[in-house]
This record gives structure tokens, sequence and C-alpha cells, in this order.
């Protein structure tokens, strides 16, 4: 990316240099802020600076003219250039921009637009380039000064005064338009600049000239962004996989000593407890059927757990069988009549009693028994 | 009590089992028969082989859950019925996604609604009817209970998560120049830090509670992650956190690491950063929470790739140097930055999975979401190996919840399958979904869009056959298609020249509530009456037609009335044309005048057709007048075939003869009215 910012700034110098300085400045609102102040302070100074760049782009115009022989098609490709030049930077700054918070934007745009008001009195050439760069000034015809001022830049280039005048100020006018868009449409605006942008940024990349690191730094992340999106998909992935490559090398694994000794920390903190709460939640699903509900409900507590294995009332060593077939225990009475069907049906209520131990149980059948002895007679004679 | 009881008759059972198994070998055939005791009968058999008494083990102890487990394991589910969730109430089974989300909802809510009235009202719960008292039904103590100025007071305000009262409580302490211990102010510090000094509403911690429905819960936490910026409640400038924390007299790590760990929690980045700063200034080493926490607001800390790259990656180093050893949630976080590094993020991303492999740490589900979306993310899609690799180790493994990312990946997944139109991928999936609990990272919203991608594809790719096999199993009991899964579905059938199964699809359209739909509608019809079918089909075409006629002219007051086009109006009238409904087809045809649309050669050729097989010389004359007082070009032509083709009596021929003269329409209007009288 920054090769072909570097192209145009070798083509035509010095002021390129400044303008891409004032340019790239604003877009991160704080530099642009400062680039005001600085040229407040020291106006008549960046005034020299920029005229020697003219003069510098003036020999670079004679050059290619005197290359091409006719002058008419030189002083239009000279004009070309530069109004390329100020779309390109226009674009670029559009991508730094949208890579913000809106908020961030629209302080950016106050700060900028504060910057051109303490520029605009003092400078008219200043203002020229503040003016082509950002997109401030919305709405207003192009101030008489504006026009005074690229007539001015006119006449420092030899060929075709006229031409180049109106075709600088054409450009200004078409900033001032894409700007009014811009207030308008917003992002959707600044998407199609960018977009715009894409396609030009491939003519000059082979133009290599050097250019300040600044402008590399800020242009870099658009490179970073763009570049492995278009190469990667058949370049690199086709031989990615997870099974080779390097890794980072960053850790070493630690010991196990090390591990436990890490383990030992102290009660959990709240945070400790909701993260597991979180992750518990990620796995919660509703029951999906009957089964599952009482799962859930068992969970909560909400029923009886199922006694499922055989130690339960094993505590007075007695197991469940004996709690629940009392048959064994009726040998002594008859094998039937209405005693035995009685004694059943005691034998059945005490099997589905929780609350009696096998003691208690058999004593209480023992009971019947004494009692039925005892009444053998009376019952015999019925 | 009843429990007990329940208890009791369950120990008879499992004698009973016992003793059928011990039955000697005469009638083992019959067990054997019986699929489901087959572990009986395998007892029966080791009896009579070894002639052995069983020994019950004296004691043998089960989970509680085990017996549970087991029989919930043999229910499978029911492909023609809704979720269990909603079968208490046959009035309300959900017909389409929007039902069944309400209603999962306001069941949830129903839960929440009765849970905070018994912790609002706790005095009037104080009644314990159970026995033993079942705790998770009774009302908490959330009032403090230990009174005045104290530590202990204190620490018990934390733990009850009174933000506020803490917030008081520790200044009046302080104040009264009683010192609090560190400890306890770290807690403090932990309580106002996780709620970004908000109070801990109770309606936020149901939120958070496991047991409640994961599908509602999920979608205000999922935004926040996702999110440019977390939301919720934001980090204020010198809330009380910062000024506790400012106030103390000696801080520690954990002091540092828990301020870090709110500020990036709730959306102070920047401020995170410093504090880091401060606790390197300190001395202090950070934990690996707090590093996890660092990690993920680096984009929010750096604009450009590079530089979040290189910030991620000083963060790491700082771990290594101060010896803290990283865990799963530092690469999934490392990972979640990487998604938001561009192709920074894809050249690194694999270094990294390298990296947890060399430290032997198992990547969760959310490290593969991570990866996938790095990879597979944007219009330029990368060749399958990566995400074929990834389906491997999924395959292979059963996994268990341990970044709350982790719910992503079966959508995400599916979603890149989708993209790539790779079926046998999507399958593959899929098997890795029904592996053993992993199907549970789906709650009701992912496992919505996950079935409807995955229709979708299948739609695309596979067999009629197939498709039609899935969208039985699938449609209404497991997930509930959208619009476009059935717009899918009827090309799907239109591809493989099945427009036969197209009256089940319609009924089905009713059932999900998309009988209104106008480009379903639309579709639907074109479908039916493109080409002529068997009669049958064209009957039950025209019975569809009829519905979608009447879906058309019912008016209920909710629902604003569903126009006429042109194409639907001719696409009725010939469905009724050809299944020989000449009635009907006509009252279609005198809508074409009321809404003034024009109806194609084809509806008015087909339309003749019918009035010419039914017999009905007066509706082709109708037709004839129709055309005309439309101003129809094909109006001569028909009345060329009516009169050839029909035998009219005289009346009727005077009738078709004085149409040509009035090509006015209202003249042929009142013709017709008189016609039909």
């Amino acid at each position: 990316m920054w090769s072909r910012v570097r192209g145009w700034g070798g083509a035509v110098g010095g002021s390129c240099r400044l303008a891409a300085r004032l340019l790239a400045g604003p877009a991160s609102g704080r530099e642009a802020a400062g680039v005001a102040r600085l040229e407040g302070r020291t106006h008549s100074k960046i005034q020299k600076l920029f005229s020697t760049s003219s003069v510098l782009s003036t020999e670079k115009d004679e050059s290619t003219a005197s290359k091409d022989s006719t002058t008419e098609v030189a002083s239009k490709s000279t004009a070309e250039t530069p109004k390329q030049k100020l779309l390109d930077i226009i674009g670029n700054m559009k991508v730094e921009v949208s890579y913000r918070k809106k908020l961030q934007q629209l302080k950016t745009r106050e700060i900028k637009k504060q910057a051109t008001n303490k520029l605009e009195g003092p400078d008219g050439k200043g203002s020229i380039l503040q003016k082509t760069a950002e997109d401030t000034q919305r709405g207003k015809p192009l101030s008489p000064e504006l026009v005074e001022a690229a007539s001015a830049v006119a006449s420092f280039l030899p060929l075709n005064k006229k031409q180049t005048e109106s075709e600088l100020i054409a450009q200004l006018r078409r900033h001032e338009e894409t700007t009014d868009k811009q207030k308008k449409g917003g992002t959707i605006n600044i998407r199609n600049v960018i977009s715009e942008m894409a396609i030009k940024r491939q003519s000059p990349a082979q133009r290599g000239v050097r250019i300040s690191n600044r402008i590399s730094l800020e242009l870099d992340e658009d490179g970073q962004r763009i570049k492995p999106e278009r190469l990667s998909p058949q370049s690199f992935d086709s031989r990615r996989s997870l099974k080779v490559g390097r890794r980072l090398n960053i850790f070493t694994k630690a010991s196990t000593e090390t591990e436990n000794a890490l383990k030992t920390v102290s009660s959990p903190t709240i945070w400790d407890l909701e993260f597991a709460k979180e992750i518990a939640a990620i796995t919660a699903q509703p029951p999906r059927n009957g089964f599952e509900e009482m799962i859930q409900w068992t969970k909560e507590g909400i029923l009886w757990e199922f006694p499922i294995d055989n130690e339960a009332g094993m505590e007075d060593d007695a197991e469940f069988h004996e709690h629940i077939f009392l048959e064994k225990h009726l040998e002594d009475f008859p094998k039937q009549g209405p005693i035995r069907h009685f004694m059943e049906l005691v034998i059945c209520g005490l099997s589905k009693n929780p609350y009696l131990s096998v003691k208690q149980k058999i004593e209480h059948i023992e009971w019947f028994q004494k009692y039925f002895e005892e009444k053998k007679e009376l019952l015999q004679e019925i | 009590m009843a429990a007990r009881r329940l208890g009791a008759s369950s120990w008879q059972q499992v004698v009973l089992l016992s003793r059928r198994c011990c039955l000697p070998g005469g009638r083992r055939e019959r067990y054997r028969c019986s699929s489901s005791n087959t572990a009986l009968g395998k007892t029966v058999e080791n009896s009579e082989v070894t002639q052995e008494e069983i020994v019950l083990p004296r004691r043998k102890i089960w989970d509680k859950l085990a017996v549970l487990q087991t029989l919930a394991s043999t229910v499978n589910r029911d492909p023609t019925a809704a979720h269990y969730m909603f079968q208490d109430d046959p009035f309300l089974m959900p017909r389409n996604a929007a039902n069944s989300r309400l209603f999962s909802l306001s069941k949830e809510s129903g839960r929440n609604a009765a849970k905070y009235i018994i912790k609002q009202f706790p005095q009037y719960f104080d009644k314990t009817f159970a026995e033993p008292n079942i705790p998770c039904l009774m009302p908490e103590t959330l009032t403090p209970q230990i009174e005045g100025l104290s530590e202990e007071a204190l620490k018990e305000r934390i733990h009850l998560r009174r933000v506020k009262d803490s917030v008081d409580l520790f200044d009046q302490l302080v104040q009264a120049g009683t010192p609090v211990s560190l400890e306890t102010t770290n807690s403090l510090l932990d309580l106002l830090c996780f709620y970004g000094d908000g109070e801990s509403t109770p309606e936020k911690e149901d939120l958070e509670e496991p047991g409640v429905n994961a599908s509602e819960q999920e979608a205000p936490k999922r935004e926040f992650q996702r999110g440019s910026q977390p939301s919720g409640s934001r980090w204020r400038e010198n809330n009380n956190a910062e000024r506790i924390f400012k106030i103390m007299p000696e801080r520690n790590a954990h002091s540092y690491c828990t301020m870090i760990r709110g500020m990036v929690k709730h959306g102070a980045s920047a401020k995170a950063y410093d504090m880091y700063i401060g606790l390197l200034n300190e001395r202090h080493k950070a934990d690996v929470h707090t590093f996890n926490a660092l990690i993920t607001a680096v984009p929010y800390l750096k604009e450009r790739f590079l530089e979040r790259w290189e910030l991620a990656k000083v963060f790491l180093n700082h771990m290594a140097q101060q010896e803290v050893q990283p865990n799963l949630l530092t690469f999934n976080a490392l990972l979640k930055t990487l998604r938001r590094c561009g192709g920074v993020g894809r050249n690194m991303a694999l270094l990294v999975i390298k990296e947890m492999e060399a430290l032997d740490i198992e990547p969760s589900l959310a490290t593969y979401d991570h990866l996938l979306f790095i990879f597979y993310r944007g219009a330029d899609l990368c060749p399958s190996g990566i995400i074929s690799e990834v389906l491997g180790d999924v395959g292979k493994r059963s996994f268990t919840p341990q970044d709350p990312d982790d719910a992503n990946f079966f959508a995400t997944a599916m979603q890149v399958c989708c993209d790539l139109k790779d079926i046998k991928l999507a399958y593959r999936l899929n098997k890795a979904m029904e592996k053993g609990d992993n199907w549970k990272f789906l709650d009701m919203d992912r496992l919505n869009a996950y079935w409807s991608k995955f229709f979708s594809l299948l739609c695309m790719m596979e067999q009629i056959d197939v498709v039609l096999k899935w969208y039985k199993e699938m449609s209404s009991s497991l997930f509930y298609p959208t619009p476009k899964n059935i717009l899918d579905l009827l090309q799907a059938l239109d591809a493989a020249n099945h427009l036969e199964v197209i009256p089940s699809v319609w009924e089905d359209m009713k059932q999900l509530g998309f009988n209104r739909r106008q480009d379903l509608l639309e579709e639907l019809l074109s479908l039916m009456s493109r080409e002529r079918h068997p009669d049958e089909i064209q009957l039950a075409f025209a019975k569809c037609a009829e519905e979608i006629k009447a879906v058309h002219e019912q008016t209920r007051r909710e629902q604003s009335l569903l126009e006429w086009t042109g194409s639907t109006l001719g696409h009725v009238a010939l469905l009724f044309s050809r299944a020989g409904r000449t009635q009907e087809a006509w009252n279609m045809m005198e809508r074409f005048q009321q809404i003034s649309r024009i109806p194609t050669d084809q509806v008015m050729d087909e339309f003749l057709n019918c009035a010419k097989k039914t017999n009905c010389p007066d509706e082709a004359i109708k037709l004839v007048k129709l055309a005309a007082s439309l101003g129809l070009p094909s109006s001569q032509r028909l009345k060329n075939r009516t009169e050839k083709e029909f035998e009219l009596s005289e009346k009727q021929k005077k009738t078709l003869e004085s149409i040509k003269s009035d090509s006015d329409s209202s003249d042929s209007d009142s013709d017709s009215d008189s016609d039909r009288d």
C-alpha cells in the first residue's frame, strides 16, 4: 500500500508529503488539532514550504513535458495526477475513519472543523489543502479565497494556466459534492469511497519511491487488512492444517508439581461461582421425557430418591426381605380358615410399614399367636 | 410417607424380579423372547449352567439416579410429537417456531414468577408441609441476620450479595475507624466488580441460574459477548469500586486482579490496561483469569490488527515471565481476539492451536468455533481442509462445557457446511452432534438455526427420498421449519419431479402458520399449476387451491386482508378448471375483473376446456364476454372456439353473436347479469 504513496510522494515532492501529513493527520483527530495549531503558529513557514514544493513539481512537470514533447498532453497528465492523488488521499482517509467508532468519527469532524476554521483565515493555500482533503465547509459554494488560491497554484505551473486552474477548481467542487453526499448518506457513502479506493489501489503500487515513515505507519493497516484476504484463499490455506506447523513458543509446559501447587487456592470468589453457573447453563436442557424430569426433580431434592440400593434399613441389622416377607412367621398358625386369612392381612400391613423394626414386627405377630392360643378353646367352641 | 410406601412396593418388585431370575430352566424360553429382559435371560442361563444359587451382595450402593437414567435412556424422541415440555396441555401445543418459543418462555417465566413471589414474601411460606423438608421449595433467607457495625456483618452482606448495603456498611466501618481486613475488602471488591457497582437484582441472578431453560437466558448474554462493546451495566467513572480501591490502605494482587476483571467485564478496557500497568508497577503478579480478561480486551485497546496481535503477545509473554500457566480459557480468549484481527488472525490461529497441543491443553468446542470463524468467515471461502480436520477431532470426543462460547460451535459449523455446500461434512457434523451429550450444546434457538441450515443443505444436495425422510423425522418434533426451508423443500420437490407431495406440504404450511405468506403461496401455486397431472393429483391440487382461496377470503380482525395477485388468481382458476370444478373456476375468473387484472391465455383456454368437458356452454359464453370486456386479444379466438366446440341453443348463439358488437365493458356486465337470470 505505502509503496504507492511513496510513488506519488516522490513524483511531486515535498508538497505532497506535506499534504499527506495534513491529510493523514486529521483522520486521527488529535493529530489534526496538533497540525492545525502548528500551522496557526507558523503558517508563513508552511507557505514557504508549499511554494518551494510547487516549484519542485513544476520542475518535474517540465521534465515530463520535455520527454513527451507535446505540451498539451503533459500539462494534462500533471493535472491528472494531482487529481488522482487527492482522490486517493480522500479515499485513504475515509478508510481510517471507517475503522473508528461513530462517536469518534463525529469527534474527529468537530476537531477538523475547528482546525479548518483556524486555518481558513490567515493562509489561503493552507486552506486549499485543508479544503480538498477534508469534508468541512459543507454546503457553501467555493469561497473566492479558494478560487484565488487555485489560480495562484496554477500560475506556478508554466503550462496552460487556465486549464490547470479550472481543473483544480473542478476538483474542489467535486470534493464539495462528495462531502455533501457523505454528510447526507453517512456510512454508506464511506463504503462507496472505500470500494472506489480498492480499485484505485492497484495502479500506483508499482511506483517505488521513498516516503516518510509516518505515512507508512498510518497506511500500514490497510495493507495488512486487505492483502491477506486477497492472497490467502488459494496460496496459504490449501496447505494449512491443524496437524503441521509451528507453535508460538511462548510457554513451557508446567511440571506437575507447579500445577498441583497452583490448584491449592483459597475459597472460590464470586467470579468462580458465577462462571460455574454460566458454564452449567450452556448444556442445561429442559427434560425430554418423564424420566428425565424425575431425574431433575431428584437432583433438586423435590423427589425422593429411589431406594434402589439394598442397604436401606440395614442399620438395625435386618435386611429388607426380613421386613417384607413375613410369611415364614405364620407357620404356627392354622393353614386355612379365618385366622389364617386375618393373619395374612396383618403381615401384608406390616410389610408395608416402614416405621417398625423387624423385631417389633415379629413381636406383633407373636402377640397374635399368643392371643389366638389363649382363645383357642373359645374359638373352637364357636 | 408416600415415598416410603413407594419404596416398599418397589422392594417387592425387586424381589419379584429376582425370583423370576431363579425360575427353573424350563420356562427360560419365554424370557429369552422378550428382548427387554436380555439381562435376566443371561442370569437364568448362568444358573442353569453352574447350578449355583445366586448370592445377592449384602450391600450394593447405586447412584440415586441410576435407575432413572437407565429408564430415560430407553425413551426415544417421538417424531410425531412436540417437545416434552409442551405435553402437559394439548391446547398449548406449539405449531411453529414462534409459538414454541412463546410457550417455553411463558412456562419458564411462570416458574420465575413463582420463585419471585416466594423470595419476595417469605413470611407467607413459613409452614413446612413436606416431611422431610424440601429446601429448594422453601424461601431462602436473604435478609442479613447480623446487626450492628462489624466486619462479620459486612461479610454476611457480601455473602448475600447486597451491593449497596455492603458499601454503606464498609463506609460506616471506615468512618468509625474500624479497620477492615484486606481479605474482606477484597471480597467486597469482587462483589462490586462483578456487578459493575450495580445492585444484584434477583431477576439478574435468575438469568444466571443453571436450572433455568437455557434458551431464553442465553440470548442477552450472547449479545453482550458478540457486540463490539459489552453492553449492560457500564463501568462508571469513580464508582464505588474505584473509590474503595483508592482508599484501601494496602492492596494485594487480588485487589488489582479483580479490578481489572471488573473493568473488562463492564467495558472499561483502557482503564483495565492502566490498572494492569499499576499492578506491574507494584510488582505484583496477575492471575490467569486476569490475563484472560486482558486478552479479551485487546480488540478494544488497539485499532490495528497487527497491533492487536502484538499486544496479545505481550500479555502472553508477561504470563510466561510471571510463571502463570495458561489454561484453555486463555487460548480461547486469544482466538476470540484473533477473530477480530482479519488476516493476522488467519496466520496466527494455527500457531495458537499448536501451542495448545504442545501444552497438552485439550481444545473445547469454543476453540473450534473460533477457528472456524477465523477461517470461514466472509465471502471468500477457504478449502474444506480445516473444517474437515476439526470435525475429525470433534467426532472423536464427547465434550463437556468449559467455555461459555462452546454453545456456538455446532451452529457455526453447520453454517460453514452450508456455505461450502458440502453435504458429507454436514453428515459428519451431525454425527458428532448426536454423539454423547453433545446435543445438549444446542439450546432452542441454536437448535432451530442448526436444523434449518442442515435441512436447506439437504434440500439442495440430497435425493428427494432422503430429504423427505429427514423432513418427516425432524419437522415439528425437532425443529420448526422456516419459510425458507419450505421454499427449499418445494424447489427440491420440483427438481425431483415429485410434485404430488405438494398437498401434504401445504398441510404442513397451514400447521406452521405460513398459509398467509405471499411468496410461499405464489411458489406453491405456480408449481401446482405448471403442468397437467393425473386426475387424482389434480383433484388434490384443487382442494389445496380451494383452501388457498379460503385463506384469501377470510377476514379476521387482527389480520390484514391477503390480497389476490393476478398470478395467484390465475393459478387457482387453472387448478379449479383442471379438476373440472367449473363453477368455482368461474368465480375466480370473475374476480379478475373485480381486481382489474388480466388473466393469461393459458387460464382462458383451460377454463374453456373445462367448460367443454363439463358441458357448460353458459360458462363458455360468459368467458367470451369476460374476455371481450377486458379487451383481450384472445377474445375472438375464444369466441370461435366456443362456436365450434359447443352445441349452443339459439338463444345462446344470439348472445354470443351480440358480444362482438359491444366491446364496452359496462354493457357486457349488464348482459352477463341478465344472462345469469
